[in-house]
C-alpha cells in the first residue's frame, strides 16, 4: 500500500467522523423541533445514514462481495480441476 | 517459488474465512439488538421521561463515535506495518472506551435516582437493559484490543498478518453501530 493510499485512508477516517458528528448534532436539533412519528421517522433516516456510513468505510462491507465472489470462483476452479 | 505462492493462498483463504466468518457472527449479535431496541417501543411505546439527561446522552455518543476513529486509524497504520500508531491508537481507543463505560456508569447513577427510571420501572427495564448489553459488549471489545495490544506490540504486522487487529476494530464498529440505534431510542424519541 503506497503512501498515498495510506493519507487517503486517512481522510475517509476524518471525512467518515465529520459526517458522524454533524449527523449527530441533526439528530440532537430535530428531536428538539419535532415530536411524535415524524420524529421517529427523521431519526431512523439519520440512523440508517449514519449505520451506513460506518458499515460502508469503518468495517469495509465491500470487501466481503469480493471475498464471495473469491471463494465462489475458487469452489468453480477446484471443481473443474478435480474434473 | 510455488511453496510461496502456495503459502500466501493459504493465507488469504484463511483471511477470507476469518471475514467471513466474523461478519456472520456480527450479523447475528446485530439482529440481538434489534430485538432489544424494538422491545423499547412495545414496552414504553414514543416517550421518553423527562429525567433522563439528554447532554450526557449526546456526550457519550460523541465519545464512542470518535473511539471508532481511533479503531480505524489503528487498522490502517496495522495494515500498513506502522507499528507506532497501531499501538497509539489502540491504547486511545481504549482509554476512550473506558470513559464511555464510567459515562454510563454515571448514567445509571442517575437513573437510580429516579422512580421513572428505577430498574423495576417499564422505561428502567429498557434503560438498564440495553445500556446493560451494549456496555458488556464495550468490555469485551476492550478485552479484545487489550489482548491485541500486547499480542501485537512486538510481532511483525502488516498487510494480511494484522488479523486480529482487524477483528478486534471490526467489533468495535459493530458496538458503535448498535450504540447509532440505541441512542435516538434511549434518548432522543418522544
Amino acid at each position: 500500500m503506497s503512501t498515498k493510499t495510506i493519507s487517503n485512508f486517512m481522510r475517509i477516517g476524518w471525512f467518515v467522523i465529520t459526517a458522524l458528528m454533524v449527523l449527530t448534532a441533526i439528530e440532537f436539533i430535530v428531536a428538539v423541533i419535532l415530536q411524535g412519528i415524524i420524529l421517529a421517522v427523521c431519526l431512523f433516516v439519520i440512523g440508517l445514514i449514519k449505520g451506513a456510513l460506518i458499515v460502508q468505510y469503518f468495517m469495509h462491507f465491500g470487501q466481503i462481495w469480493e471475498h464471495i465472489r473469491d471463494l465462489w470462483r475458487g469452489i468453480i476452479f477446484t471443481v473443474e480441476e478435480e474434473e | 517459488m510455488t511453496t510461496h505462492t502456495s503459502e500466501i493462498t493459504d493465507k488469504l483463504k484463511k483471511l477470507t474465512l476469518n471475514r467471513l466468518g466474523l461478519w456472520l457472527f456480527l450479523i447475528s449479535d446485530a439482529s440481538f439488538f434489534v430485538a432489544l431496541v424494538s422491545s423499547r417501543f412495545f414496552v414504553y411505546g414514543l416517550n421518553t421521561p423527562s429525567e433522563i439527561n439528554q447532554y450526557l446522552g449526546l456526550g457519550l455518543t460523541v465519545i464512542l463515535l470518535f473511539s471508532s476513529l481511533t479503531a480505524y486509524r489503528a487498522e490502517v497504520a496495522a495494515e500498513n506495518n506502522n507499528r507506532k500508531g497501531m499501538n497509539l491508537n489502540i491504547l486511545l481507543t481504549i482509554v476512550i472506551g473506558l470513559l464511555f463505560l464510567v459515562g454510563v456508569g454515571f448514567e445509571w447513577g442517575i437513573a437510580l435516582g429516579h422512580e421513572v427510571t428505577w430498574p423495576s420501572s417499564p422505561y428502567g427495564t429498557v434503560l438498564f437493559t440495553l445500556t446493560g448489553v451494549h456496555a458488556t459488549h464495550v468490555l469485551t471489545g476492550l478485552i479484545a484490543f487489550a489482548i491485541v495490544y500486547f499480542m501485537k506490540r512486538k510481532n511483525d504486522i502488516g498487510e494480511g498478518n494484522s488479523w486480529a487487529v482487524e477483528g478486534a476494530v471490526k467489533w468495535w464498529h459493530l458496538v458503535d453501530l448498535a450504540w447509532v440505534a440505541i441512542y435516538p431510542t434511549l434518548y432522543l424519541i418522544h
